[in-house]
């Protein structure tokens, strides 16, 4: 379990309605900093530079998916070590499997529930090592 | 040069029967007595006939009291011999008795010859020459006449010729006449000559009798390999009949079959193929028959590949199913074909050909395709939209957002719980096109299952409280480990839970009870104080869409898939589902899974 309590979180996602609703649920319900990224080209960019205790990502996004934008992240230095969660609708039993292998913290399905979702990310980040 | 070797026919000395012998000993016995029995009449009659003569001949001399009781006697003898030939006639058991038949005749033959010995004996010396004459004529006639009625058994005819000599060669031997005397000497040489005869004749009719009835076997051999062959030709033509059927049938499913059916060579050329494989490919079957499939049936590219696995079938000699290929029509569109190959074997365990059968799947794996396509888009496309609608009014409804008014409040409410419903409905019937289609993978552990109990009634807790039910557990839950996919039996126990909730009077409790049951299982109950499930409907409770009443989807929600799910997830644990209760007095939903020990 890490030492510091889960604060900062980063969140690449496309669709705007689910930015705004999560944003608020994290901030509001969880009182965590959230940075929401729109773009998965310029997520690696705004991960440095924000420096998040934990990143979620989409699975779904036009232009690069969560899975690849994942990879790239392990292929970072500044990134490689970061927990990621991964939110989505449609994954197999199959991709997830493979994603907790390469180092995926946990993964969220959607539909999530606002009021719960805070709870969930610090469920997962105490289960880290 | 060879020369065929010609194999002769051996014929072993064990094979090489002399039929003669062969014939059964009681049989021949059997047929000797029957021959002496059927001249005894003839006998009977010319014996009586000589001896009536006889009598009247002889009546004119001293002792015409002795002549009288001498016919008499004949008249006796005649009556007994009828009785005894009767008997015979009558009898059942002439070949299991022939032995005991031809001793009665012995004695009879004999009784016959010394009544006439006796009247040799008594009248030769007691009447005149010419009466002297007279009798020993007679006498001389009778031993004759008596070596074809008696000859087929020698002794008998030994008794008989010495019942009538004997008496009468002592009676010339002790007249006191010399040419008597001499006359007495010659008698008894006749008597061996005559017996000699009847010995000679009798081997011949043994011989006759012996060769009868090798015919007899003969015949009756020749009728049952006939017989045998008869039933030989008839099932040979019945099984002909059959075999011709049965290739009229076949030839008529290949004829009529909506399948492509081919026949190849082993080489891999098309020795026929059926209407179906016409209209497929677009070939007559006069064009394909002869050409290599390879050729014919295949886009070029895959020849090689095709030749390859040609190859290996007709080594492996095993036939091939559910082969899927890319295939060319003659018009050049590809196609996508399922195949099975069966190899015909000989007894030499050669490849005489392949029986080739061939199915268009195009369609159906483009079907395939855009089910699954639509699936995963039902899955993605609805489900982002339904979290933003459910997120937000979540979030409204939460209260974190400030204090909404009462009757906005209500709304989002409502709002709220239909937007959850709907995402239920979706993932319910996402779970039944899973279960459908086969996709549903399970993942199970080892797990505690009253653990797991619990949990379920913590997650279903909220829900309950909505309905004012109370979940509880009968006491404290035993300790047992199944072999289940954790996330799946959640959803069947949150599934029983809610049910039961929604169904419950207000105030009521739901209980829940882990048991161990026969047959190392364990069952979970889940017993609620609803209205109980209608009669009627019980029968398809566990199918698609089954609610008692439709307006209950409107007042309580559900998606009436729940319950069909569970049975189907607990089937592919090795469990079941079932109920019990009667409408009006509750209802207990329970499932049964295997334990793990």
């Amino acid at each position: 379990m890490p030492a510091q309590a889960l604060n900062r979180i980063c969140y690449v996602e496309d669709d705007e309605d689910i930015q705004r609703i999560v944003r608020m649920s994290l901030e509001r319900v969880g009182k965590m900093t959230v940075e929401v990224v729109g773009d998965p080209l310029v997520a690696i960019d705004r991960i440095i530079a924000f420096k998040p205790d934990l990143v979620m990502l989409d699975w779904m996004m036009p232009g690069m998916d969560g899975p690849t934008l994942y990879r790239k992240m392990l292929e970072t230095p500044e990134t490689k070590s970061m927990p990621v969660v991964f939110i989505t609708a449609k994954a197999s039993q199959r991709e997830l499997d493979e994603l907790r292998k390469l180092g995926a913290a946990g993964t969220i399905s959607k539909p999530f529930s606002p009021k719960d979702l805070p709870e969930q990310l610090r469920a997962i980040w105490q289960a880290l090592p | 040069m060879n020369s065929p070797s010609t194999a002769a026919p051996q014929v072993s000395a064990a094979e090489s029967i002399d039929l003669r012998q062969s014939a059964d000993p009681r049989r021949i016995l059997a047929d000797r007595v029957r021959q002496l029995y059927s001249q005894m009449p003839l006998a009977i009659v010319g014996s009586f006939l000589i001896s009536a003569i006889a009598a009247y001949e002889l009546r004119e001399g001293r002792f015409v009291e002795i002549v009288v009781f001498w016919a008499g006697l004949v008249v006796l003898l005649t009556l007994a011999c009828a009785g005894l030939y009767w008997g015979y006639r009558k009898s059942a058991r002439k070949i299991e008795e022939a032995a005991q038949w031809l001793r009665w005749l012995g004695i009879s033959a004999l009784a016959i010859g010394a009544t006439w010995g006796f009247a040799g004996a008594v009248f030769f010396p007691s009447h005149a020459d010419e009466q002297q004459v007279f009798l020993a004529l007679v006498i001389s006639l009778l031993v004759a006449a008596g070596i074809p009625i008696y000859a087929v058994s020698w002794p008998i005819y030994a008794a008989y010729a010495a019942g009538i000599l004997f008496p009468f060669t002592y009676v010339l031997a002790t007249f006191g006449n010399k040419l008597f005397a001499e006359i007495a000497l010659i008698v008894p040489a006749f008597y061996l000559l005559n017996v000699g005869i009847a010995y000679r004749l009798n081997g011949v009719f043994d011989s006759g009798f012996r060769l009868r009835h090798a015919y007899g076997k003969l015949t009756e051999d020749y009728t049952a390999l006939n017989q045998r062959l008869e039933q030989q030709l008839v099932e040979l033509e019945e099984a002909r009949r059959q075999v011709e059927a049965s290739g009229r049938k076949l030839a008529l499913f290949a004829e009529r079959s909506p399948i492509a059916v081919f026949e190849f060579d082993p080489a891999g050329r098309i020795l026929s193929a059926n209407p179906a494989a016409e209209t497929l490919f677009g070939f007559s079957s006069r064009e394909m028959v002869g050409r290599p499939g390879t050729d014919t049936l295949f886009p070029s590219g895959a020849k090689d590949d095709i030749r390859a696995r040609w190859r290996s079938l007709i080594q492996s000699r095993e036939p091939v199913f559910g082969l899927r290929l890319s295939n060319t029509r003659r018009d050049g569109a590809e196609i996508t074909c399922e195949w099975s190959l069966t190899p015909l074997v000989n007894p030499e365990n050669l490849v005489i050909s392949v029986i080739v059968q061939g199915r268009d799947i195009t369609q159906q794996l483009e079907a395939e395709r855009m089910k699954q396509e639509f699936t995963s888009t039902l899955s993605h496309e609805l489900r982002t939209p339904l979290t933003s609608i459910i997120g937000s009014l979540q979030l409204i409804n939460s209260g974190v957002l400030g204090e909404i008014e009462k009757d906005t409040l209500e709304l989002t409410t409502i709002a709220e719980r239909n937007g959850q419903r709907l995402l239920d409905l979706i993932n319910d019937i996402l779970d039944v096109e899973k279960i459908e289609s086969g996709k549903l993978t399970l993942f199970p552990e080892v797990l505690d299952l009253g653990e797991l109990v619990n949990e379920s009634l913590a997650l279903n807790r909220g829900f309950a409280d909505g309905f004012k039910v109370r979940l509880a557990t009968a006491g404290e839950l035993a300790q047992v480990r199944v072999n289940a996919d954790r996330k799946r039996l959640l959803q069947v126990m949150t599934n029983l839970l809610s049910n039961a909730a929604k169904f419950s009077p207000e105030g009521s409790v739901v209980e829940v009870t882990l048991e161990n049951i026969d047959g190392g299982k364990v069952r979970v109950g889940v017993h609620d104080c609803g209205p109980g499930i209608p009669e009627d409907f019980r029968d398809r409770i566990f199918g698609r869409f089954a609610q008692a009443d439709m307006s209950y989807t409107r007042q309580k929600g559900g998606t009436g898939l729940g319950l069909s799910i569970c049975k189907r997830l607990l089937e592919m644990m090795g469990g079941r589902i079932g109920f019990s209760g009667r409408e009006g007095s509750g209802t207990t939903f329970w499932f049964e899974l295997p334990q793990q020990a």
